[in-house]
């Protein structure tokens, strides 16, 4: 049994992906730490351009919508994504059609779980994202998503908020994306960010603590709702949540 | 700017109002502009009464010169009172826009002098929200009844969502708890607005549609009269018929104010849950309201509509999943709108069995007695049996031994209106 290690990247998966086709029970993965079974060999991957280009060939030539679930897949934050899209891929590959809409297959069921995660969480950042207004007038938004969904998000906000310069950092994985107002480019960054912030800014934040409570009907308690809606696992980013 | 102290007061005026949804529109930016409206709608934060919040709610004023009955903010109560002027609405709501807490306005007032005059003041607020401040996001504007229709029809140029609350369900009601509004001063903008939107849509020479792009919603307070839900969701039928409505919303009564007309206790949520099921099934599964209740009739607390409906209706079941047309499998309760569209999709591809309908993440629990999979049927076919079953599996914990000197306390159930 082989162990195909790639470094994560979408390149590197179908560079895998070449190989693993065909190698019937064989592993992908790009976790930094896991279990090897016995008599498994490890692969390491590099990406070859060339395979690359053959496999996404034959994907797209399959279903040209397929390169966009395999790349959703592949944001997810647990270990086991590439053996997801790995699946997708050999049963796309072996129809030779689009296989999205056959919905009671295995394969094409568990594919759609792991992209729903990625979408939906994507569509709750879009509304749990908090921005702080900086010094220099920059505002920074930290966010630590369980997914790989800076890329995502970022159209959303660029739309929205075209006339205001922006950093939306994803503390989980060290990626920045920034805005000047102009273009926007995705950065590495170091483990700690230190923003000073606008004097502004505690004066708007205790403003809308205020509203939250306000708004609130104390008659209605409804907290397993509210917290089936809004994981606690985010609340850490939310001012009108923090120290709650 | 506005202070913590005049927010506070003008949101908890405000937040009554159910709707706060901030769908429906695909307003795009303007260039030097900021915010957009997202078709879809987002959610921005959740209260710990499960509520969202997308939009700041706020009153303009909380003076009244009303004196409805059910209403914290009617003229003889003695409650702090305030009011926002247009600017410091805008100013806090671009501030609160920029740093992604909400996703637009959703302003409302009291009747601070006359009905005119008080729409004249949220005009202009929205007009400088969108002229002045280069505000592109969603506003949903509350309409104030008897205002000017001129008012009216300029104000839905502007916004995105316009509601006028109906708050009673019928005319008597209306009468006895809020003797300044009538039916005709709710209904007849509502018309005239529909009227005009539809008349929009006809203008073939527009390229963008700019007149209320969300459409109307209102909203009804359950349990405070005597009226019946079967009465209520014809109501709502033919509102929704009539004026195109995107919502109904339903709200169980709260009691903010004692009077001797008023009940004095809350109306459970299970009602409230109750009848927004079955507002779905009128705007979703294709039923009409006689379908679901009777004119006289309330609807049932220990199954959901459709549930009772399939009951009443078991010559028409089981239905085979691998046949049956969509406006079938859309009635067999447990079954969503969802839970339809992906029968349909993979069906085409290859026959169904009830193991596949568990891996797919259909709903089984009532299901599996309405239907059958490649023949078989899993459920039982007695419909006593099934409506036992349904009761047992709901709410087996629901009963509790009761003591002489224990408050009668209201189950998790009717507080929630989860089964």
């Amino acid at each position: 049994m082989n162990v195909y290690v790639t470094d994560g990247t979408e390149a590197c998966f179908y560079t895998a992906a070449f190989a693993a086709y065909a190698d019937k029970d064989c592993v992908i993965t790009s976790a930094k730490r896991f279990q090897l079974s016995v008599g498994a060999k490890v692969v390491r991957v590099e990406t070859d351009a060339e395979k690359q280009e053959r496999v996404l060939r034959k994907v797209r030539a399959c279903d040209p919508r397929a390169p966009r679930d395999i790349s959703l897949i592949l944001r997810r934050g647990c270990d086991t994504r590439e053996m997801t899209a790995l699946g997708y891929l050999r049963l796309l590959v072996r129809t030779g059609a689009p296989v999205r809409a056959r919905l009671s297959h295995p394969a094409v069921i568990e594919a759609e779980q792991e992209k729903r995660k990625v979408t939906l969480e994507a569509h709750r950042f879009t509304g749990f994202l908090r921005f702080m207004e900086g010094q220099n007038g920059v505002y920074y938004a930290p966010f630590a998503p369980d997914n790989d969904i800076l890329e995502l998000i970022l159209p959303h906000f660029l739309r929205r908020l075209a006339d205001q310069p922006f950093v939306i950092h994803d503390t989980a994985r060290g990626l920045a994306g920034m805005y000047n107002g102009k273009e926007c480019v995705i950065v590495q960054t170091a483990e700690k960010v230190d923003v000073p912030l606008a004097e502004s800014e505690a004066y708007f934040c205790g403003l809308w603590k205020e509203y939250y409570r306000a708004v609130n009907i104390a008659q209605r308690p409804h907290e397993k709702q509210m917290k089936g809606y809004m994981p606690v696992r985010y609340w850490k980013f939310l001012p009108e949540k923090r120290g709650t | 700017m506005i202070d913590a102290e005049r927010l506070k007061i003008l949101t908890e005026s405000a937040k009554y109002d159910v709707s706060c949804s901030s769908s429906g529109s695909a307003r795009a930016n303007k260039k030097g502009g900021v915010g957009n409206a997202s078709p879809a709608g987002i959610c921005h934060s959740f209260t710990p009464d499960g509520r969202c919040i997308s939009l700041l709610k706020i009153l303009l004023s909380n003076r009244c010169a009303y004196n409805c009955l059910y209403c914290p903010n009617r003229a003889d109560a003695d409650v702090p009172r305030a009011c926002a002027t247009p600017d410091e609405i805008c100013q806090l709501t671009i501030a609160f826009y920029r740093r992604n807490y909400i996703e637009g306005l959703f302003l409302s007032s009291a009747v601070d002098g006359s009905p005119d005059a008080t729409m004249e003041r949220m005009l202009e607020t929205v007009i400088r929200l969108r002229k002045v401040y280069n505000f592109n996001g969603y506003i949903h504007l509350k309409g104030i009844p008897r205002a000017d229709r001129l008012l009216t029809s300029r104000a839905a140029r502007y916004v995105d969502r316009m509601s006028y609350n109906v708050e009673l369900p019928s005319e008597a009601s209306l009468r006895l708890l809020a003797p300044q509004k009538s039916k005709e001063s709710v209904l007849l903008p509502m018309k005239q607005l529909a009227l005009e939107k539809r008349a929009d849509a006809e203008d073939k020479g527009k390229r963008r549609r700019t007149f209320l792009p969300a459409g109307q919603t209102t909203q009804m307070i359950v349990g405070a009269s005597p009226e019946t839900d079967g009465r209520i969701l014809r109501l709502s039928e033919a509102m929704y018929r009539k004026f195109s409505l995107k919502r109904v919303y339903y709200s169980s009564y709260v009691p903010v104010v004692r009077h001797a007309l008023l009940p004095e206790k809350c109306t459970g949520l299970l009602r409230e849950h109750r009848l927004y099921q079955a507002d779905w099934l009128l705007r979703f599964y294709g039923f009409t309201a006689e379908e679901i209740a009777g004119e006289g009739e309330n609807l049932p607390e220990d199954c959901d509509p459709k549930c009772a409906w399939a009951l009443k209706n078991m010559h028409l079941f089981p239905v085979e999943i691998n046949r049956a047309p969509l406006e079938m499998l859309l009635r067999v309760p447990g079954i969503g709108s969802l839970g339809a569209y992906r029968i349909l999709q993979a069906r085409r591809y290859a026959v169904l069995g009830f193991a596949d309908l568990a891996k797919m993440r259909v709903v089984l629990k009532r299901a599996k007695h309405f239907i059958t999979c490649d023949g078989k049927f899993y459920g039982s076919e007695n419909p006593t049996t099934v409506r036992t079953m349904l009761r047992l599996e709901d709410g087996a914990a629901k009963y509790e031994q009761l003591s002489m000197f224990s408050s009668p306390e209201v189950s998790l159930s009717a507080l929630t209106g989860q089964l």
